[in-house]
């Protein structure tokens, strides 16, 4: 068997992206995403609550697409694209988040980021979602203080502000002719 | 009015908290770190139930990078703690009463070698018999938990003659209800940072509903003075009544001083339902009888609470309970006995609702059975027994007087899901909508003979700032914005010129916990009392300042402005800056109270009423809430948007006690452990819309403004969905959360010839 | 402070083979201490609450060649091992041409972030999972890696000797094959000209409306001749801890019948007789059996009387 497929404890190098910019954590191969974020790059945005995978308080984006950090390993992510909820606006707001604040989608606010980063996921992949996929969307995300009506709420008003912006709109044109 | 951004109009604002909660950047308590801290963690229970024969810390402490590992012997103060009774060591010395008991504490380096650190620790333990009921901890024989035996508390309340009267009435229905053992399963878990200043002084940093008062527990647990003690504590991730009481601060504290070095906690969820409080189980017996004309005649109840291990605040929700089991109904002769009971079942304490959940989900039970047993229509045979403005309270007491059970009554009365409830076309044989309604009042504050201070502070900052200075803390309600709403509508300010101070124990007022319903409430009064002669002391300076009479000014947006035309005069801070002396009003008041002499007795109530269709899926027996109604009447809206968030979140957690969540337990250990086998709603189980309507209107000369709402919407759903399932199925649900098996059935179209 | 060092236990070493047979060898050499990692989102479950031990390797399949591939081949839709569950539901048209029972399955599996992370080999190897009816309804086989090579074993056997002889030792699972089948939709469904009307359908009921383990699974396809009469009539249920299966006797029953009232009496009360749940405390195995038998029956009484629709939904009403 080759050696060279075998890692050693101790140094495992996660080069990857987060929030745009490149990486290299050193951490452990299977060390837990969510702890990388929040204790060794202390971007304490991403809540840790259930620690199993079934709250979505720890969502990020993993090349685009939503995924648990407390389920997903260091080198489950290697090479790719991480996005927390500190590097979903550029600056400012996005319109997601701007929507949640328009609409009082949140209460306690300690779903939000994770329920953000699945908003976010949605409409990325699908701006014009129907009322079913949006919840489908949302079935990993509990939150415990608002029983989601505002969140639905805030989720409608930004599905029509990012109709609203130019660029946005010009890509999802472009996408439609590809 | 229906509540809503739109009808809101200009009442709908951003909440102050919002930005930095949806962009990320809030850092909660938990969320909190510094360098060179280290990680505490606590050492719980092995056993439900047994005594501690020794505890060996050797091995444990040997481990390099382990700092400190604490026993019983190393509390300098009162190894004890309890909001109502300090009976929860801290950490267990003979005796572990339930699976989450603390044993001992440690802090190390990294969470790794902490956990490595509970391994080495050697606790002998005998175990004890597990007491896991209240009807096996009341047996004679019994193990006691505690030197008085395993009652907590029993209640009483009687008037007119229950026994002796059923017999005058025309139709009884009994019935036993037992409800779950439902967790506040809040998304933050507790936790926080704590550290000394090498001068003597502690900073905490944790989640709590009532800052001070986890300053004054302690300080009695550290021996420490309360000036020495600095506890910050919001904003937190959610409560509802789970981080009233202490949690992980004392072990936070005594790790902290005992190294000298910052201590960071952080419960995970596993730990969090293991030691975490959750509501009592009840279990309540009604007897009640109605006349032919259908009015209630004579209602008899026995109330079973299981407190679990410690005493926490379970007499006092046996108290609420014991109110609450009347019900907004005129009953000529009652008869309550409750008792609350010691088991190894965890811990029960407060959760929202108080013991409103349990109780009004029976009464409303009774209820709809004498309706259904005479042929009456439900909502009618609770209009010929519902209160009058100007009758007394459930215990005759002399309480605020409103019209909020009519008004609400009349609300669902006449409302489209109500009129038109018979039974829907059905989209296949198995599948049955129905609709069901139920109604309810519900006390807030503390009650008579609590300590129930109330208070605030405002005052002309320095820097030109309007600080408003409360006891109270922002669980996610909305506090902030509410306050911040009630000072911009009430003086004119505008929202930069506001800094709202909350949660630092060595600045805020004692304005009483930040619970039972009663925070914006008495945000309000405590503006009601400071508008005047906070608004004259601020006018009485610009006037100095600017030679204008004071009857020429008034307050606004950024400063002083002429009454007449639109100039402003003095900016805030001018104001402050003219003059050394502090510009300050402040005031301490009790919650308003009733007269009577019984302890817990309410005297500002809630009222509503609330309607859910359903759907009942009989090949699942799984239930389905489609839609709900609430009429609440709680006086004046505050603030729109965190109104309509109560209700609609406190909802949920009425689904959520009706239709899936029990955190059971079997042998005083929790078989659910975790929020994959404990269910809350998700997004799908509350996917049908909720109206909420707002009744504001008070009887002309009321003083009390705003009634809280935070728990109400708790507590009416459930008794509205066991309605909608007999309407459904025929069948009553007496027991919480509702079994699907009990409402399967076989197909229709299935020929006579089946067995099922 | 003491001077006692404490290993490392909380975090496995992560090997990465190329290979499976280099795969296969990793797991002899280490046994019970090393344990292959698909999506690992069921044995961090496993690990956070205790129910498994932390092992000192993980054998991480992901870079191993054909493990994810989604594909036709000859007879045959190969889907390879490491798919995640949101890739089987990006391929969505092509499994539904073939398998469209599989496909509501995984869409009833937890929420979208988890299946981008759990796979179906992961699914199917947990021995409980709630594809697995679905794959059974199609005669799903297991291709495996071991010391000889692949070898390739139906789901139901695997199912059936690894509830007797246990787990697969060091098996490792490469793809999962299901054939083509004539009267499969990609044959039937578009061909106006056919006498043969057909269903695919899975239920999945929980103890709340989403993102929920399952109590109870049932899976049933099968088609109607001109004259009502059901053939290749195939049944499969599971949830919970419950071992899935055929119901073989229900399926014989059913075969070359018109469904009708007395029919479905009889099958409801075959499956109450001789289908067995595992109960738990969160439901009883009464409540699943009752459950499985209620939704069977109904799901035929539906298709029977032509008002069938959609993937699974009628029965539970639009979920």
């Amino acid at each position: 068997m080759s050696d060279q497929s075998v890692q050693h404890r101790a140094s495992y190098q996660l080069d990857c992206s987060i929030n745009g910019k490149s990486a290299s954590i050193p951490s452990e191969a299977s060390k837990r995403l969510l702890a990388i974020i929040r204790d060794d790059l202390q971007l304490t945005g991403t809540k840790r609550s259930c620690e199993i995978g079934r709250c979505g308080a720890c969502m990020v984006l993993i090349d685009g697409k939503p995924f648990n950090s407390c389920l997903t390993m260091a080198y489950q992510c290697a090479g790719k694209e991480i996005i927390t909820i500190e590097g979903v606006a550029a600056e400012g707001l996005d319109p997601i988040q701007q929507s949640f604040l328009e609409e009082g989608g949140f209460q306690c606010g300690y779903c939000t980021p994770g329920m953000i980063i699945s908003v976010k996921a949605l409409l990325d992949a699908n701006p014009d979602p129907s009322e079913e996929e949006v919840l489908e969307a949302l079935s990993g995300n509990i939150c415990r203080c608002t029983g989601y009506g505002s969140i639905l709420r805030a989720v409608r008003r930004a599905i029509e502000a990012r109709r609203m912006i130019p660029d946005v709109a010009s890509v999802d044109t472009i996408k439609a002719i590809e | 009015m229906l509540l809503n951004r739109e009808t809101s109009g200009g009442r709908w604002r951003i909440r102050p908290d919002g930005p930095a909660k949806v962009s990320g950047g809030l850092a909660y308590l938990t969320d909190m770190t510094m360098s060179g801290m280290l990680h505490g963690f606590v050492l719980r229970s092995e056993h439900p139930h047994a005594r501690i024969i020794s505890i060996n810390t050797d091995e444990a402490k040997q481990i390099s990078g382990v700092h400190a590992v604490l026993t019983h012997l190393d509390i300098p103060g009162f190894n004890g703690f309890g909001i109502a009774n300090p009976d929860q060591p801290v950490l267990c010395s003979d005796t572990v009463r339930y699976i989450g008991d603390a044993v001992a504490c440690v802090a190390a380096d990294s969470p790794e070698i902490a956990r490595a650190a509970l391994k080495a620790i050697k606790v002998q333990y005998e175990p004890l018999p597990v007491v896991d009921s209240p009807e096996a901890a009341l047996k004679s024989g019994a193990p006691k938990l505690h030197p008085n035996g395993n009652v907590l508390h029993t209640t009483a309340y009687s008037k007119g003659d229950a026994e002796g009267s059923f017999a005058e009435c025309a139709s009884i229905v009994e019935e036993t209800y037992d409800t779950p053992r439902q967790m506040h399963a809040y998304m933050e878990t507790e936790g926080g940072l704590f550290l000394t200043d090498g001068e003597g002084r502690l900073t905490v940093y944790s989640p709590t509903q009532h800052g001070l008062k986890d300053r004054m527990q302690l300080a009695l647990i550290l021996d420490m003075p309360e000036s020495d003690i600095h506890v910050l504590s919001s904003p937190i991730g959610g409560s509802f009544g789970g981080k009233d009481e202490l949690n992980v601060q004392p072990y936070g504290a005594l790790l902290a001083i005992q190294t000298g070095r910052p201590v960071k906690i952080h419960n995970s969820r596993w730990e969090s339902v293991r030691a975490g409080l959750k509501k009592h189980p009840m279990r309540i017996a009604m007897k009640t009888g109605i006349d032919e004309s259908g009015r209630l005649i004579a209602h008899q109840v026995s109330i079973i609470a299981d407190t679990g291990a410690y005493s926490t605040l379970g007499a006092e929700v046996l108290n609420f309970a014991t109110e609450h089991v009347i019900g907004p109904y005129r009953i000529d002769n009652v008869d309550v006995k409750g008792v609350s009971v010691f088991t190894n079942n965890g811990v029960s304490g407060e959760f929202r609702g108080f013991g409103g959940s349990q109780t009004i989900f029976a009464m409303e039970g009774q209820m709809d059975r004498l309706a259904a047993a005479v042929g009456m229509d439900p909502w009618e045979l609770r209009r010929i027994n519902l209160r009058m403005t100007g009758d007394p309270g459930p215990f005759g007491q002399a309480i605020a007087q409103t019209d909020g059970a009519l008004q609400v009554w009349e609300a669902v009365r006449k409302h489209p899901l109500w009129t038109e409830r018979r039974s829907t076309a059905p989209q296949a044989p198995w599948l049955k909508e129905a609709v069901g309604a139920a109604i309810a009042m519900h006390g807030a504050g503390l009650g008579y003979g609590m300590p129930d201070t109330a208070g605030g502070r405002l005052r002309l900052a320095a820097d030109g700032k309007i600080e408003a200075l409360f006891g109270y803390e922002e669980v996610g309600q909305g506090l902030i914005a509410s306050l911040s709403q009630m000072l911009i509508e009430r003086f004119g300010f505008a929202e930069e010129d506001l800094r709202i101070i909350i949660g630092d124990s060595d600045v805020v007022p004692d304005s009483g916990s930040t619970t039972a319903s009663r925070a914006t409430s008495m945000m309000w009064q405590t503006l009601q009392r400071l508008e005047a002669p906070f608004a004259a002391k601020l006018l009485r300076r610009a006037s100095q300042l600017s030679g204008l009479r004071e009857e020429e000014l008034r307050l606004g947006e950024g400063g002083i402005w002429r009454q007449e035309g639109s100039e402003r005069i003095a900016r805030y801070e001018e104001l402050a800056r003219a003059s050394a002396e502090e510009l300050s009003c402040d005031t301490t008041f009790l919650y308003p109270a009733t007269s009577m002499k019984r302890i817990g007795a309410h005297f500002i109530y809630t009222y509503s009423a609330a309607i859910a269709r359903i759907e009942l899926n009989t090949l699942t027996g799984r239930v389905k809430v489609l839609q709900q109604y609430h009429a609440v009447a709680a006086g004046p809206v505050a603030n729109p948007q965190g109104y309509l968030g109560q209700i609609e979140g406190g909802s949920s957690m009425s689904v959520g006690f009706a239709l899936t969540e029990d955190a059971m337990m079997e042998k005083g250990l929790y078989a659910a452990r975790n929020l994959d086998t404990y269910l809350v709603p998700s997004i799908r189980d509350m996917s049908g819309g909720i109206e909420v309507e707002a009744i504001e209107e008070l009887p002309e000369g009321d003083e009390y403004g705003p009634r809280g709402v935070g728990e109400i919407g708790s507590v009416i759903v459930a008794p509205a969905i066991a309605a909608a399932i007999r309407e459904a199925s025929g069948k009553w649900v007496a027991q919480l959360p509702v079994r699907p098996e009990e409402l399967q059935q076989t197909p229709p179209f299935i020929a006579k010839a089946v067995n099922g | 402070m003491g001077e006692h060092a404490v290993e490392n236990t909380e975090w496995p070493i992560v090997l990465h083979p190329e290979l499976p047979s280099e795969a296969w060898s990793m797991k002899e050499r280490y046994g019970s201490e090393a344990v292959y990692a698909a999506g690992a989102t069921l044995l961090r479950t496993q690990w956070e609450s205790g129910a498994a031990i932390l092992p000192s390797y993980l054998i991480d399949l992901g870079s191993l060649p054909d493990i994810r591939e989604i594909r036709v081949e000859d007879d045959w839709l190969v889907i390879g091992a490491l798919a995640s569950l949101s890739s089987i539901l990006g391929n969505r048209s092509l499994i539904e041409r073939h398998c469209p029972a599989v496909v509501t399955a995984i869409r009833n599996i937890a929420a979208p972030s988890i299946r981008n992370l759990a796979t179906i080999g992961g699914n199917v190897l947990s021995g409980v999972g709630d594809s697995i009816p679905a794959l059974l309804l199609y005669d799903a086989v297991l291709v495996w890696q071991d010391s000889q090579g692949e070898q390739e074993q139906e789901l139901g056997d695997w199912l059936l000797r690894k509830s007797v002889h246990g787990a697969a030792g060091s098996r490792l699972l490469l793809r999962i094959r299901l054939p083509l089948l004539q009267s499969s939709p990609s044959n039937v469904g578009n061909d106006p000209n056919s006498s043969l009307r057909r269903f695919d359908r899975f239920h999945k009921v929980g103890r709340r409306e989403a993102f929920t383990a399952s109590l109870v699974t049932v899976a049933a396809c099968g088609s109607f001749d001109h004259e009502g009469k059901l053939a290749d009539v195939r049944i499969a249920a599971g949830g919970g801890q419950s071992v899935p299966s055929r119901l073989r006797e229900a399926e014989r029953k059913l075969t070359g019948k018109i469904i009708g009232e007395s029919l479905l009496g009889e099958l409801y009360d075959d499956i109450i007789c001789y289908y067995e749940p595992q109960g738990d405390l969160f439901a009883s195995a009464a409540y699943r059996k009752k459950t499985a038998a209620n939704l069977i029956v109904a799901e035929l009484w539906q298709q029977g009387s032509g008002a069938g629709r959609g993937d699974g939904d009628a029965v539970e009403s639009g979920n």
